[in-house]
C-alpha cells in the first residue's frame, strides 16, 4: 500500500522532471519564440483583453480594468441607434455585393491570362495588372477620382462623344458600383496570381488527353481547369466570407463624401467617426467593434462547415 | 482527306480568333489601368495656366515643373519622405526579425506548448480586439504621437510566418544533424545554414513588409499630431484635403483651385515614385511569394 503510493508519487515527479528536461533541451527554441510571444501578447491579446470595455462604462480616471461593469447595455444601445443599424445594413449589403461583383473577377482574369502562357505579352500584362495592388488607397483613389471627376478625362470623353456629364462621385446610386469597380481595378490582377499558380500546378497530361479526345477549349476549362483550382477557390471564398463585416475601411474612407454617406457608411467608418470625431464613448465603440469581430468569426466557422458538408473538405481540412 | 484538312483549318481559325479576342480583352483592361496613371502624370507636368484651358489632354500642352517645385518648397513632402523611410527601414528589420525567428522556432522539432502557442497565433488571423482597444493599448504604452506607435504593431503577419514556417520545414532534417556532428550550435545552424536556404522567400516577405510600411496610413493619422513626425501618406492626404478645401473656399478664384489640382497630382506621383521605379524589377519576387502561398494552401 505504502509502496504503491510512493511509486505513483515518483511517477508524477518523473513526468515533471521529463517535462523540465524537454523544456531545457528546447531552450534555444523558446529564446527564438520570445520576441514573437511578446509581440502577439502586446499587440493582439492585449487589445483583445481590452474588449472587456464593451461591457463597461469607460472612465478615463479608473482605466479599462477599474471602470464600472454595465453588462450588455452597450450592445443594447447598438440596436437602439439608427445610425449603427444603418451601418450594419450597409456593411452586409456591400460585402455580399463584393462577393458577387469582385470575387469571380480574378478567376476570369487568370483563365484569360493562362491562354497567353509563354508569351512575352503575358508578363507585360501581369506587370500592369498587379502594379496598383502595391499602392495605397489614398494614391489609387486620388488617381481614379480625378479621372472620374466632373471636369475629368472620362466626362470630357463622354461630352465629346455627344453624351451628358455623369456625376460619378456624388451620385448615391453610382457610389457602390464605383466601389466594386475601383476595387477590381486595384486588386484583380494581384488576386489572379494565386489562381494562376494553382492552374500551373494542374497536370499537363490532362489537357493533352482532352485535346486528343477532341475537347474544345471551353470544355477543357470547365472540366479540367476549374476542378483543378476548386480547392483554391473554396479557401479564398471562406476567407472572404470571414470578412463579412469588414467592408473595406480605407477604400470607403477615401472615396466617400457627405453626399453619398447614407449608402457608404459602414461599421468601420462608423466606429471611426463616433470614436475620433466626436465625444467618444469608448465602451460603445468597443462594443460595435466586438459585434463586428464576433460576426466575422461566426461567418468564417459557418462557411467552413457548410463547405465541408457540401464538398467533403473545407479550409481547415 | 480534304475534309479532314478543312476541319483542321477551321479549328485553327477558331483558335486564332479566340486568341485575338482574349488579347483584345486583356489589352483593353491594361489600358483601363494605365490611362488614369498617365492622366495623372500629364496633369502634374502641366503648367497651371494651360491646365485651366485644357484640363484633359494627351500630353502636357505647356510642360512645367511648377507643381513639383511648389510641392518641394512647401517642405512637408520632404519631412514625409524622411519619416516614411525611417519607419519602412526600421519596421522591416523589426518585422522580419520577429517573423523569421518565430517561423523557424515553429518549424523545428516538437517542444512542450508548441501546438497551443501555434493555435494562439493562428487565432489572431481571425479575431482581433479592433480599433478602439488597440488605440487604448498604444495610449497606455505612451506610444501616442511617436513613430514607434506606427512601427511596432505592424510588420509581423501571421500569414507570412505560416508560409515561412513551411519553407523551413522543407529543409531536410539530415542537414541539421550533419551540421551538429560537425560541431555547429543551434544559432550557427539557424543563421548560416537555414536562413540562406530560404533566401528567395525572405526577399519576398521583406519586400511585402516594406511596402506595407510605405503605404501605412491609418495609424499614423490616428497617432501622429506633430507636423515634423508626419509620414508621406498623411502628408499626401493633407495635401489632397487642402486642395479640396481650397477649391471650396475659392470657388470664384479658379487659379488657386487649378494650381491645387496639379500639385495634388504631383504629390500623388511623388508618393508612388519609389514603388513605380522598383516594381517592374522586383515583380518576380512578389509573384513568387503569392505562388508559394498558393501551393502551401
Amino acid at each position: 500500500m505504502n509502496g504503491e503510493r510512493q511509486l505513483s508519487a515518483s511517477g508524477v515527479t518523473g513526468i515533471w522532471r521529463r517535462l523540465g528536461r524537454e523544456i531545457w533541451d528546447a531552450r534555444f527554441i523558446y529564446l527564438l519564440l520570445l520576441p514573437g510571444i511578446l509581440y502577439f501578447a502586446i499587440f493582439h491579446y492585449g487589445p483583445m483583453s481590452g474588449l472587456m470595455l464593451a461591457f463597461k462604462k469607460f472612465n478615463a480616471r479608473l482605466g479599462i480594468w477599474g471602470s464600472e461593469w454595465i453588462g450588455l447595455k452597450n450592445f443594447e444601445r447598438i440596436f437602439a441607434t439608427p445610425a449603427a443599424l444603418s451601418a450594419i445594413r450597409n456593411t452586409f449589403e456591400i460585402n455580399i455585393s463584393r462577393l458577387i461583383f469582385q470575387f469571380p473577377v480574378p478567376i476570369f482574369l487568370a483563365l484569360l491570362l493562362n491562354e497567353m502562357r509563354g508569351t512575352r505579352l503575358k508578363r507585360v500584362y501581369q506587370t500592369v495588372y498587379t502594379f496598383p495592388h502595391f499602392l495605397s488607397w489614398i494614391v489609387v483613389s486620388s488617381v481614379l477620382l480625378d479621372f472620374m471627376s466632373n471636369g475629368g478625362a472620362v466626362n470630357t470623353v463622354l461630352v465629346a462623344l455627344g453624351g451628358n456629364r455623369v456625376n460619378f462621385l456624388s451620385d448615391t446610386s453610382l457610389f457602390r458600383p464605383i466601389l466594386y469597380f475601383t476595387h477590381n481595378w486595384k486588386e484583380m490582377g494581384w488576386n489572379a496570381i494565386i489562381y494562376m499558380a494553382a492552374i500551373a500546378g494542374i497536370d499537363p497530361s490532362l489537357y493533352e488527353a482532352a485535346t486528343v479526345d477532341g475537347a474544345t477549349k471551353a470544355k477543357q476549362v470547365w472540366h479540367i481547369t476549374l476542378p483543378g483550382i476548386k480547392q483554391t477557390i473554396i479557401t479564398l471564398f471562406i476567407l472572404e466570407v470571414g470578412r463579412t463585416m469588414n467592408a473595406g475601411f480605407e477604400q470607403i474612407f477615401y472615396m466617400q463624401n457627405a453626399a453619398v454617406k447614407p449608402v457608404s457608411e459602414i461599421l468601420d467608418t462608423y466606429i471611426y467617426t463616433i470614436t475620433f470625431q466626436s465625444t467618444p464613448s469608448y465602451g460603445f465603440s468597443t462594443a460595435v467593434g466586438m459585434f463586428k469581430a464576433v460576426i466575422n468569426l461566426a461567418m468564417l466557422v459557418i462557411a467552413n462547415r457548410v463547405v465541408k458538408s457540401l464538398n467533403g473538405s473545407g479550409m481547415f481540412g | 482527306m480534304v475534309q479532314a484538312r478543312k476541319a483542321k483549318r477551321n479549328s485553327l481559325n477558331k483558335r486564332t480568333f479566340g486568341m485575338v479576342a482574349v488579347t483584345c480583352v486583356l489589352t483593353f483592361t491594361a489600358l483601363l489601368i494605365l490611362l488614369p496613371f498617365y492622366n495623372c502624370i500629364v496633369i502634374s507636368f502641366e503648367s497651371p495656366q494651360a491646365y485651366m484651358l485644357h484640363p484633359v489632354s494627351l500630353y502636357p500642352v505647356e510642360f512645367s515643373l511648377k507643381n513639383y517645385s511648389y510641392l518641394l518648397e512647401k517642405g512637408q513632402i520632404g519631412i514625409g519622405y524622411v519619416n516614411t523611410i525611417f519607419i519602412t527601414v526600421t519596421g522591416t528589420v523589426y518585422g522580419m526579425l520577429i517573423s523569421v525567428m518565430t517561423a523557424y522556432a515553429f518549424s523545428r522539432r516538437r517542444f512542450p506548448g508548441k501546438k497551443a502557442l501555434f493555435m494562439l497565433m493562428m487565432f489572431t488571423m481571425f479575431f482581433s480586439g479592433g480599433m478602439v482597444p488597440m488605440y487604448l493599448q498604444l495610449k497606455g504604452m505612451r506610444l501616442i504621437d511617436t513613430l514607434w506607435g506606427v512601427i511596432l504593431p505592424l510588420g509581423v503577419s501571421t500569414y507570412n510566418i505560416i508560409i515561412l514556417k513551411s519553407g523551413f520545414e522543407q529543409t531536410p532534417i539530415e542537414l541539421e544533424e550533419a551540421a551538429k556532428i560537425d560541431g555547429a550550435n543551434d544559432l550557427v545552424i539557424f543563421v548560416r545554414i537555414m536562413l540562406p536556404l530560404q533566401g528567395a522567400l525572405l526577399a519576398t516577405f521583406t519586400l511585402f513588409t516594406a511596402v506595407a510600411y510605405w503605404n501605412e496610413w491609418f495609424w499614423s493619422m490616428l497617432l501622429i499630431n506633430t507636423g515634423s513626425k508626419m509620414t508621406l501618406q498623411t502628408v499626401l492626404r493633407a495635401i489632397i484635403c487642402e486642395a479640396a478645401v481650397d477649391s471650396d473656399i475659392n470657388s470664384g478664384d479658379a487659379a488657386t483651385e487649378v494650381f491645387s489640382q496639379g500639385v495634388k497630382m504631383a504629390a500623388v506621383i511623388m508618393t508612388m515614385l519609389p514603388i513605380m521605379c522598383f516594381y517592374p524589377f522586383l515583380q518576380k519576387y512578389f509573384v513568387k511569394g503569392v505562388s508559394v502561398g498558393a501551393v502551401k494552401m
